[in-house]
């Protein structure tokens, strides 16, 4: 059987915001076993990162878990993490400090992207920066099919998934769609022979021209159309990637299996997104599709920022309860735990799949984060983040660290892009810049 | 240009292109006097912003069926629209395709092209000559000189052809038949970004050293883009090649012909559908345990009553657009109807209704579309409905909610028992008050209907005050509004400015404030014609100069 030839060159090829972002020699120790059949054991298992996303944000007085180092108990809104504790790091305390300036927009680029948003003036909302998954998805997305996948739970979800400015990657909302676009059209199941499909390299050498297309373009436009072509040419080089991996025989991948076909709709019950039947559906396609190596880079919407869906026995769409419903909250508390049980069971499916000697959830970095900290007023501080996953071993689990300080929320996202094998020296943008990580969750 | 055209940009001609088109309708009223609106500003010579926009999924659909007909099946999943202030075209021209977009525009393609070659017809319709076996070079290259020239809206150049006949044959040859080397050719044509995108760079002036204007070809996808949503048909693509579009006459021509074609319909609803949102309604949630009216046929139903409503007016009346708040005519189906508590016109479809006069409902602020769409799930929204009247139908700013303040608004209790009345810690505390007084006193005059629209008199059991006031115009209840609305001067200049975004595609600048400001004088002098309104901006200086890209 032909062994797979993994690029090295495209590897190097990650370029962000102008800044070249060196690769760190864990990622490229992803070799085959000497039989080709699987990947080697232990590290050199492929790491994969993921974001769980929800919006309007959280009840601190609920969220903050007692305790803090190993020893700490799931707060009343993290109680559906219990079982899965000891996979799981609570990081408590930290702020973001890119500005507040636009009410749940700028919570959200300065979690996910150390930078603020473009501020309100122009209207054109946008992040400035890409988020942490597409950074991550450049260095570590060009030898999969897929460079990184984006789902959503919520109804006409939306992603905040960005490459840059106006460069947005909308999320496949359908579980039926996104079962077809990763298990049928062209998949081939690891291990197997593909059959010669003489379309292929038709496809290719159409893609070809487009790409002519594209050049010659960018060299009568502007900048501005310049720079949104050279994201199409991304965009026609991943599709390229994908043709050339469906001509390859992939290595076997013991764990790999065609996930349940989801249903076809899942419509409205009572006039209610039956939410945890999509996410669950969109879950166990997506855990399949990092065990069939379809992907490392995944995110998923549960819910939009300031989403106003009508949760199971709300009286009023979550956006509105969060500001509207008086006193405790009792309401946006029972949401925040429909949502942590939907990210608690992607954590088991994740930990339910056998890879090398432990589970795809030890190769796994996944972070989980909202739009704001207390979504009644909108703060940025005592910000919600969880860690779920140890990343092959980079990173601590089953802990609670709590910033003595208001720390920033950069340091986070510094700490996860190196544990995915990035070497950057800093993270972030003007008042989210960091140059250091959190090392207390670092192993 | 400028010496030559001088005479162009002053009122008295589009006040008589506004007449010429608005003797189309019918007998309304004559349009003011133009002496009783001032001197007109000067129309300044300034180019609007530009870019290469990607086709929107509208666009790219009403291109699909302008090309192959009406039984081509698009699959829905494109890469979705991303709006930007507001308007998904002006999203078109700054963001980008995504990955898994750049991968559904090839399935797309390929799903498209399948269809076109497995239809005899269609097959013939697209290739002008009998193939003589799967490599007849030169009928592949006659077929991708006709239709690539339909869909990158210009004629082809050499290379191109050459490049998109070579992989007709190619595939022809590998797949064995004309046919599939015809899909793959349709399939790379629609997976270019001559298709995709509408790059527009302009060429020196001739007539106006120092300025740039758009070429007479990109002159026919800015015009057929705005007023079609979709692509030139044969005529305006044969009068762009003639060089007939750099022309004022030629331009003219071809303007109020294609506001006066049918095509025109779908450019305005294509706009009102973007400036209201009504998209949204297709997917508008709402509890059915307290709305027992609500199913989810009502949002596209009263998408459609909107519509129609604003078919209606511009094109059958031609009337002045200020008229859409007052209007007592509307358009409903059975299920409309039901919620209007008044007679069907028909007993499926949409057909014509005049609200009785004494109807608490009046014009688009009484319609189910604006009213359930600026609610919440379960219940109405002050706050929503005034920002949507003050920000989109006024085009005033208003600064978002400040952050770490409590923003939440108390439940009803026996002494706040209205909207109204647990609306009040909004308007007294400070910190709020800036903001919601220019919000919630005007939508609390829609407080009548509930959060689909459906009339009701009282809210938890007490009657409901729906007086409010704007900009110190006060009112007592949405008739009120209607006319407070009507009346009020910014509605015009915002109507104008949301019509040349859209039109241009971005937000427009400080410089264009000017060419804004003029617009509207002929809006006004043309009786506040909408159609004598897309005549002024597709032939303004703003929409014919190009930047340098």
């Amino acid at each position: 059987m032909k062994k797979v030839k993994l690029n090295r060159r495209t590897m190097l090829r990650g370029l962000l915001g102008g800044t070249a972002i060196a690769i760190g020699l864990p990622v490229l120790e992803i070799f085959l076993n000497q039989s080709g059949t699987a990947y080697a054991e232990g590290d050199a298992l492929p790491k994969r990162f993921g974001i769980f996303f929800w919006g309007n944000g959280m009840l601190p007085d609920r969220w903050v878990p007692a305790g803090s180092g190993p020893t700490w108990d799931p707060s009343p809104t993290l109680a559906p993490l219990a079982e899965v504790k000891d996979k799981i790091t609570v990081v408590s305390g930290m702020k973001v400090y890119t500005g507040n300036t636009v009410p749940h927009f700028s919570g959200a680029a300065g979690i996910l992207s150390g930078a603020p948003p473009i501020d309100n003036d122009t209207k054109l909302e946008t992040f400035t920066a890409p988020t942490i998954d597409q950074q991550i998805a450049a260095v570590v997305g060009q030898d999969t099919r897929f460079r990184s996948l984006e789902v959503a739970v919520e109804p006409g979800g939306r992603s905040l998934s960005y490459n840059g400015l106006h460069s947005n990657n909308p999320p496949e909302s359908s579980p039926a769609a996104f079962f077809k676009r990763v298990f049928v059209d062209g998949f081939v199941m690891p291990g197997s022979m593909p059959e010669p499909d003489p379309r292929l390299p038709l496809r290719q050498s159409i893609l070809d021209g487009v790409m002519e297309d594209a050049q010659a373009l960018q060299g009568v436009l502007g900048s501005r159309d310049k720079a949104r072509l050279e994201q199409h040419l991304d965009g026609i080089r991943s599709l390229e990637k994908q043709i050339e991996k469906l001509q390859q025989n992939p290595p076997s991948l013991a764990a790999c299996a065609v996930p349940a076909k989801p249903l076809d709709a899942y419509p409205d019950v009572d006039g209610r997104p039956p939410l945890s039947e999509i996410s669950r559906a969109m879950v166990d396609i997506l855990v399949m599709a990092l065990a069939c190596d379809q992907t490392r880079v995944f995110s998923d919407w549960f819910s939009n920022s300031v989403g106003n869906p009508l949760y199971p026995t709300a009286t009023a769409g979550h956006h509105q309860l969060t500001h509207d419903e008086p006193g405790a909250q009792p309401q946006v508390h029972g949401i925040l735990l429909y949502i942590l049980n939907e990210f608690a069971y992607l954590v088991k499916a994740l930990q339910s799949v056998p890879e090398g000697s432990g589970t795809l959830l030890d190769h796994c970095a996944i972070l989980a984060t909202s739009d704001c900290s207390y979504g009644k007023s909108h703060s940025v501080e005592e910000y919600p983040i969880l860690i779920a996953g140890g990343c092959n071993g980079a990173l601590k689990t089953g802990m609670h660290y709590r910033s003595p300080s208001s720390e920033n929320t950069s340091k986070v996202l510094l700490t996860l892009t190196r544990a995915m094998g990035l070497t950057l020296d800093s993270y972030g943008k003007d008042a989210g810049l960091v140059t250091s990580s959190l090392t207390a969750i670092e192993v | 240009m400028r010496s030559r055209d001088a005479h162009r940009w002053m009122a008295p001609i589009a006040v008589s292109l506004a007449m010429s088109l608005a003797a189309c309708g019918g007998n309304d009223p004559q349009p003011p006097k133009v002496d009783s609106l001032g001197p007109r500003p000067e129309m300044p010579e300034v180019a609007a912003q530009t870019g290469a926009q990607r086709l929107t999924i509208p666009q790219y659909r009403n291109a699909i069926r302008d090309l192959f007909g009406e039984s081509i099946v698009v699959p829905t999943a494109l890469e979705p629209d991303a709006p930007i202030a507001g308007f998904e075209a002006i999203g078109a021209s700054v963001s980008t395709v995504s990955s898994s977009g750049v991968e559904r525009y090839e399935q797309a393609a390929f799903a498209i092209a399948k269809q076109v070659t497995a239809d005899p017809a269609l097959f013939a319709s697209v290739v002008p000559c009998t193939p003589k076996g799967a490599n007849d070079l030169d009928c592949a290259k006659k077929t991708v000189t006709a239709l690539g020239r339909r869909v990158y809206r210009r004629p082809l150049q050499t290379g191109e052809v050459d490049k998109l006949s070579g992989v007709l044959i190619q595939a022809a040859g590998t797949l064995g038949g004309f046919d599939k080397g015809l899909e793959f050719a349709i399939a790379a044509m629609l997976q270019s970004p001559h298709f995709l995108y509408r790059p527009q760079v302009g060429e020196p002036d001739p007539n106006n050293p120092g300025h740039r204007r758009y070429t007479s070809l990109e002159m026919a996808s800015r015009l057929s883009f705005f007023l079609w949503n979709s692509i030139p048909d044969k005529e305006l693509l044969a009068a762009a090649e003639a060089g007939e579009l750099n022309d004022d006459a030629g331009l003219d021509v071809q303007v109020m012909r294609m506001i006066e074609s049918d095509r025109a319909r779908q450019g305005l609803r294509a706009f009102i559908t973007e400036y209201l949102r009504l998209d949204e309604l297709d997917a508008l949630s709402k509890d059915p345990t307290l709305f027992t009216y609500f199913s989810p046929e009502v949002g596209p139903a009263a998408r459609e009553e909107t519509l129609l409503g604003f078919e209606h007016l511009v094109f059958e009346l031609d009337g002045d657009y200020r008229d859409i708040f007052l209007t007592r005519r509307t358009f409903v189906n059975p299920k409309l109807a039901s919620m209007y508590a008044i007679p069907a016109p028909t007993d499926e479809g949409f057909g014509e209704v005049e609200l009785p006069s004494n109807s608490p409902r009046i014009g688009l602020l009484g319609q189910i579309s604006v009213l359930a769409l600026n609610a919440h799930p379960t219940s109405t929204s002050s706050t929503l409905r005034g920002r949507f009247v003050r920000q989109d139908l006024l085009c005033d700013d208003i600064p978002p909610p400040p952050v770490n303040v409590n923003t939440g608004l108390p439940d009803a209790d026996p002494n706040a028992r209205t909207l109204r009345e647990r609306m009040k810690k909004h308007l007294t505390d400070p910190t709020c008050s800036s903001c919601h007084l220019l919000m919630d006193p005007i939508g609390l005059g829609l407080e009548n209907f509930d959060g689909i629209g459906r009339y009701r008199k009282k809210d938890n059991d007490v009657e409901i005050d729906a007086s409010g006031e704007i900009d110190g115009v006060s009112f007592t209840d949405a008739r009120g509004l209607a006319t407070v609305v009507h009346d009020n001067g910014k509605l015009a200049p915002c109507f104008v400015r949301k019509m040349y975004e859209y039109a241009t595609a971005f937000e427009h600048t400080e410089e264009e404030r000017a060419v804004v400001n003029a617009l509207t004088y002929d809006f006004r002098a043309s009786g506040h014609r909408v159609k004598s309104l897309m005549m002024s901006i597709a032939t303004s200086p703003a929409f014919r100069l190009a930047q340098k890209p």
